[in-house]
């Protein structure tokens, strides 16, 4: 009998692997904060774009946050303008994401930022469906 | 003989329910036989930053649902379609072909041409992102898709927002008005009569403005199936037009299916939400 692998765990491996990546390739030039259009709206704009990457760093490892980096990940809506802008192929928008992912504490670790989950979610997804499909449609396509 | 396709149509665009039912009249007319699955059990678990556990799980789940309807793969949801590449199918064994759907109708465009007999005069604003658009060029695709409608003019684009759809932007208030505010202003200057969105998530947020009466807003598909003569009614737009009132035009029937509690607190404020216009926009 074959054990299973526990849910999720290769994705969690996978993130740990591009983690382990970003952090080696990156050298916190900050081309990638100084393009995004995001930046802007941050709570707490940064003016030294080497320093916000350096926080953002510190999040992917798992340690606090700066208050720029954490208002910067905060922002990113996955515009990835940086992903052309990064001298080093880093791919700054999974970077952000993976940052993002970690701050919700979605990885295990503290929760830095506030996780909004709608608790309707899900559930509005449902009535939707039960407004806009006929009963057959849901049992066939839902 | 028709191809058998997955369609796979993802879960917020159940609000509209016309664009999944013309999205398979479309693709019927060109020649496939698409299987259409979607909502909460085939959701790809993009919403689940906050838990990776689940997300994992999520993913897992849907992979192998969709590797069991042993079909290529159509997705709607641009999403959807950015999770599966950026992480599903690098964490699970993906067995299946996918095309986004306006790649799809774009390579079959000569096909489609023809289709789109009847003439929809007017000049739309195509609301553009610049995310995903590396993915998918869907901001140079949905244009030309559109220009092979008789009738109907597309004007230059001179705003294109950040992020890659509107949804993203609802725990950013600032940055949604000033994406309401520009596409609204920019479509205008354009001359255009329309904003033309290419994804249901940035429908949903800018029906807003049709709603506001700041200008009309569209989905390109609703013009694509208006074009070819599919009468499919846009019940989401009336219910959003209608806002305290849209439970008049849903009916008791079908909100009792939701329940009217339910309907009240979670569907109804989306309903009445509006955009924050800026005063000097002389549609607010």
């Amino acid at each position: 009998m074959s054990a299973r692998a526990p849910i999720g765990q290769r994705l969690k491996e996978f993130e740990e692997r591009e983690i382990e990546r970003i952090l080696g390739a990156c050298t916190r030039c900050g081309k990638c904060y100084e393009v995004c259009p995001m930046a802007q709206y941050s709570k707490a704009p940064a003016s030294d774009s080497k320093a916000v990457v350096g926080g953002v760093h510190a999040v992917l490892r798992g340690a606090a946050g700066t208050p720029e980096a954490l208002g910067w990940i905060g922002v990113c809506t996955r515009s990835g303008v940086c992903v052309p802008a990064c001298p080093e192929n880093v791919d700054p928008k999974m970077m952000m994401r993976l940052a993002r992912m970690t701050a919700l504490g979605g990885r295990g670790l503290p929760a830095q930022l506030p996780v909004k989950e709608d608790p309707d979610y899900f559930d509005r997804v449902r009535a939707f469906a039960r407004l806009q499909l006929s009963d057959d449609e849901l049992k066939d396509w839902t | 003989m028709s191809e058998h396709i997955t369609f796979w149509y993802g879960c917020n665009v159940l609000r509209h329910g016309d664009i999944i039912h013309a999205c398979l009249d479309i693709l019927r007319a060109l020649g496939y036989e698409p299987e259409p699955v979607g909502g909460v059990d085939y959701c790809c678990g993009t919403v689940k930053d906050a838990n990776q556990t689940a997300a994992g799980g999520m993913a897992t789940r849907t992979v192998g649902k969709l590797n069991a309807r042993a079909a290529p793969v159509v997705v709607w949801c641009p999403s959807c379609h950015s999770h599966m590449h950026d992480f599903m199918a690098r964490t699970n064994d993906r067995h299946f072909d996918m095309t986004y759907v306006v790649e799809l109708l774009h390579a079959k465009r000569e096909r489609l041409g023809p289709l789109l007999v009847r003439e929809l005069p007017m000049r739309v604003f195509v609301h553009q992102h610049i995310g995903f658009n590396d993915l998918v060029p869907v901001n140079r695709m949905v244009p030309e898709l559109l220009r092979l409608i008789p009738g109907v003019e597309v004007v230059e684009a001179d705003y294109v927002a950040p992020g890659y759809m509107c949804a993203s932007f609802a725990a950013i208030p600032r940055a949604l008005e000033d994406i309401n505010n520009n596409t609204a202003r920019s479509a205008r200057a354009a001359g255009a009569d329309a904003v033309v969105t290419v994804f249901h998530q940035c429908y949903r947020e800018l029906v807003g403005l049709d709603a506001a009466g700041a200008i009309p807003v569209y989905n390109y598909i609703h013009l694509i199936a208006r074009a070819m003569g599919l009468a499919y009614e846009d019940e989401y737009k009336a219910w959003k037009r209608a806002g305290e009132g849209a439970a008049a035009l849903i009916g008791a029937e079908r909100i009792a299916k939701v329940g009217i509690q339910f309907y009240e607190r979670a569907i109804l404020p989306e309903l009445k939400k509006r955009p924050k216009l800026q005063k000097s926009d002389p549609g607010s």
